[in-house]
């Protein structure tokens, strides 16, 4: 069976992998580099900068800690991109590696569907060739999304691909988005140095998540002096010699060195062949799949942020590999009901399931257990106090419907939650298993008794 | 520990009025219970507040609480020094420690407060209930 993936991102790769593994013939098709958005522009190298700024931050406070810092710190821009730059390409080495490992051939060029069972590679220097399959994945991602009227130009205007390789940090940086991305470098360049603004078209930073959790968070933007601007939208930008004048529909003009464009993400579904074939596609050039990861077209796969919805570099590995395991005759189907989502702001959230306000809309009874960090020894230890635990669990069956951490190390440990949902536990099964001290992890214990109001260490209520 | 001159709300904050200005707080005993404070939010300033709903929010190493007004009116003015130094409302929770500046309309509301002695006949009986 031969399986010929376009994209070789967290879907593409992952997908080929397990191909190989069950016995096909494999190859990748990749117009940029191995690991795709999420290794190159996207996961990794934000959590490289995120990692430099903490310890910036750590030193910063070292006082607090009863540590004397003699002389100063601060951040030497070239020299945390080329660490960046160094982690990534080991990550490289190490999915280039397993390719060859598991026999999977990679093509470097621009893939293009001619046929459901032939595509046409194009590489770097225009010269093509085409190659038989008999299954193909599509896995060609997303890209950031611009507003017309303002494209990226990588000097005043950046998007998220700009923003990680920044070749200064900028005095003052205006983010146009407080979503996901747009929070993340918020977080990052504040530490760096920069006068942050943040503008918003929704009532919430980071909307998507459960609304306290939100809360929390823009309590933390303000304590880090990082400004956000709610229900505002930018009207019109104009780029001068020494920066952007942003016009907002407050009525009010921002001045900034930069901007970054952080309002979404576009799926690259144009010129990969979908209309020789007749994929369907949806609204937004988004790929529609079945539950298999299936397009309309038989033998015809597509993964990952092409597909639209929830993007996420690990919900696209999971539905590579489903689309690998189907493609090599297997019947398998993604749970899109426990999908952990992990933010990387100060502090972090973990999130998985349901928001109270999902629970609200779809009319379930359900009940709330809460545990503040605060209330942990360890969290006092690490001088990290700020954060929630939240579980939302149904009333009847006392199963876990959705969690919410924000604060230190919530992206590991929402996993705890999420096995737990995805083996139906209820929260009395997590309350009555028993947590190390002193570990953050006793959070989760204690937001679990709490659905019950048994938490140990919180008030009578 | 609870200055004549002031009023009390029983939600464990303080006023003092002069002329349309009221400059609010919180007690001694509120800024006691809540233990080392590292955080004030702001408030809205140039929002409006009824009495007994929330002013603002007090973080502490132990608890997230809010501050509820004593009373009704504008609120023109936070204490800006507690942005970097929350501590003060530890050190000093009537002075120095002051939470924001209310322009009240109509201080008929002031006579719904306590006094100082009966605030902490108040805080006496609530210590013993729990």
């Amino acid at each position: 069976m031969k399986v010929t993936v376009l994209g070789a991102g967290p879907g593409g790769y992952v997908a080929a992998l397990k191909a190989a593994q069950m016995g096909a013939d494999v190859t990748v098709i990749e117009e940029s580099e191995v690991g795709g958005t999420c290794l190159n522009w996207g996961c990794i190298p934000t959590k490289t900068l995120i990692a430099s700024a903490e310890v910036l931050h750590k030193t910063r406070n070292a006082k607090s800690f009863g540590l004397e810092l003699e002389g100063t710190i601060s951040p030497n821009i070239e020299k945390i991109v080329e660490r960046k730059n160094k982690v990534v390409g080991t990550q490289i080495k190490g999915i280039r590696g397993l390719f060859k490992s598991w026999g999977v051939n990679l093509v470097e060029g621009r893939g293009e569907i001619v046929s459901p069972k032939k595509i046409k590679i194009t590489n770097k220097e225009g010269s093509t060739t085409e190659i038989e399959t008999d299954k193909i994945i599509i896995a060609t991602g997303s890209k950031p999304a611009q507003i017309p009227v303002f494209p990226f130009d990588g000097k005043r205007i950046l998007s998220s691909d700009h923003a990680i390789n920044p070749d200064s940090i900028p005095k003052s940086l205006l983010i146009v988005g407080a979503g996901v991305i747009g929070c993340e470098f918020a977080f990052i360049y504040k530490e760096f140095g920069s006068e942050v603004t943040m503008v918003e078209m929704m009532p919430n930073a980071v909307s998507t998540e459960d609304e306290e959790i939100s809360a929390i968070l823009e309590r933390e933007l303000k304590k880090n002096k990082i400004k956000l601007l709610k229900e505002t939208s930018v009207e019109k930008v104009d780029v001068k010699g020494d920066g952007v004048s942003v016009q907002l529909s407050n009525g009010k003009t921002v001045e900034a060195e930069k901007v970054l464009v952080s309002i979404g993400r576009a799926v690259n579904s144009r010129n990969i062949g979908l209309e020789a074939v007749g994929v369907n596609t949806g609204q937004r050039g988004d790929i529609i799949v079945d539950s298999t990861m299936q397009t309309n077209v038989e033998g015809i796969y597509a993964i990952g942020d092409v597909v639209g919805g929830i993007m996420l570099a690990h919900l696209a590995s999971t539905e590579g590999t489903v689309a690998a395991e189907n493609a090599m005759g297997g019947n398998s189907k993604v749970n899109y009901d426990v999908v952990p989502a992990a933010i990387f702001t100060s502090p972090e959230i973990g999130s998985v399931g349901l928001r109270e306000k999902q629970a609200v809309e779809k009319g379930l009874k359900y009940k709330v257990g809460r545990f503040q960090f605060r209330a942990l020894g360890k969290a006092h230890a690490m001088g990290e106090i700020v954060g929630l635990f939240k579980i939302i669990a149904d009333q009847e069956t006392d199963k876990i419907l959705g969690a919410h951490i924000i604060g230190a190390h919530a992206s590991d440990l929402i996993h705890e939650i999420a096995l737990a949902m995805e083996k139906g536990l209820t929260v009395k099964d997590i309350a009555h298993t028993i947590h190390s001290h002193p570990t953050l992890a006793e959070g989760i214990m204690e937001a679990a008794e709490d659905v019950h109001d048994a938490a140990i260490h919180a008030p009578k209520k | 520990m609870y200055p004549d001159n002031l009023k009390y709300h029983k939600e464990h904050t303080w006023v003092k009025v002069s002329g349309n200005k009221a400059t609010v707080g919180i007690t001694f005993y509120a800024q006691e219970s809540l233990g080392d404070i590292v955080y004030v939010d702001t408030p809205e300033i140039d929002s409006t507040i009824e009495a007994g709903t929330e002013l603002t929010q007090i973080e502490s190493t132990k608890a997230t609480s809010s501050v509820i007004s004593p009373v009704s009116g504008t609120v023109v003015e936070f204490n800006e020094e507690l942005g970097d130094s929350p501590e003060i409302i530890n050190e000093d929770s009537y002075e120095k420690g002051w939470v924001a500046i209310i322009e009240v309309e109509d201080d008929s509301e002031l006579e719904g407060l306590l006094d100082a002695d009966e605030y902490e006949k108040y805080i006496e009986e609530e210590v013993k209930l729990k």
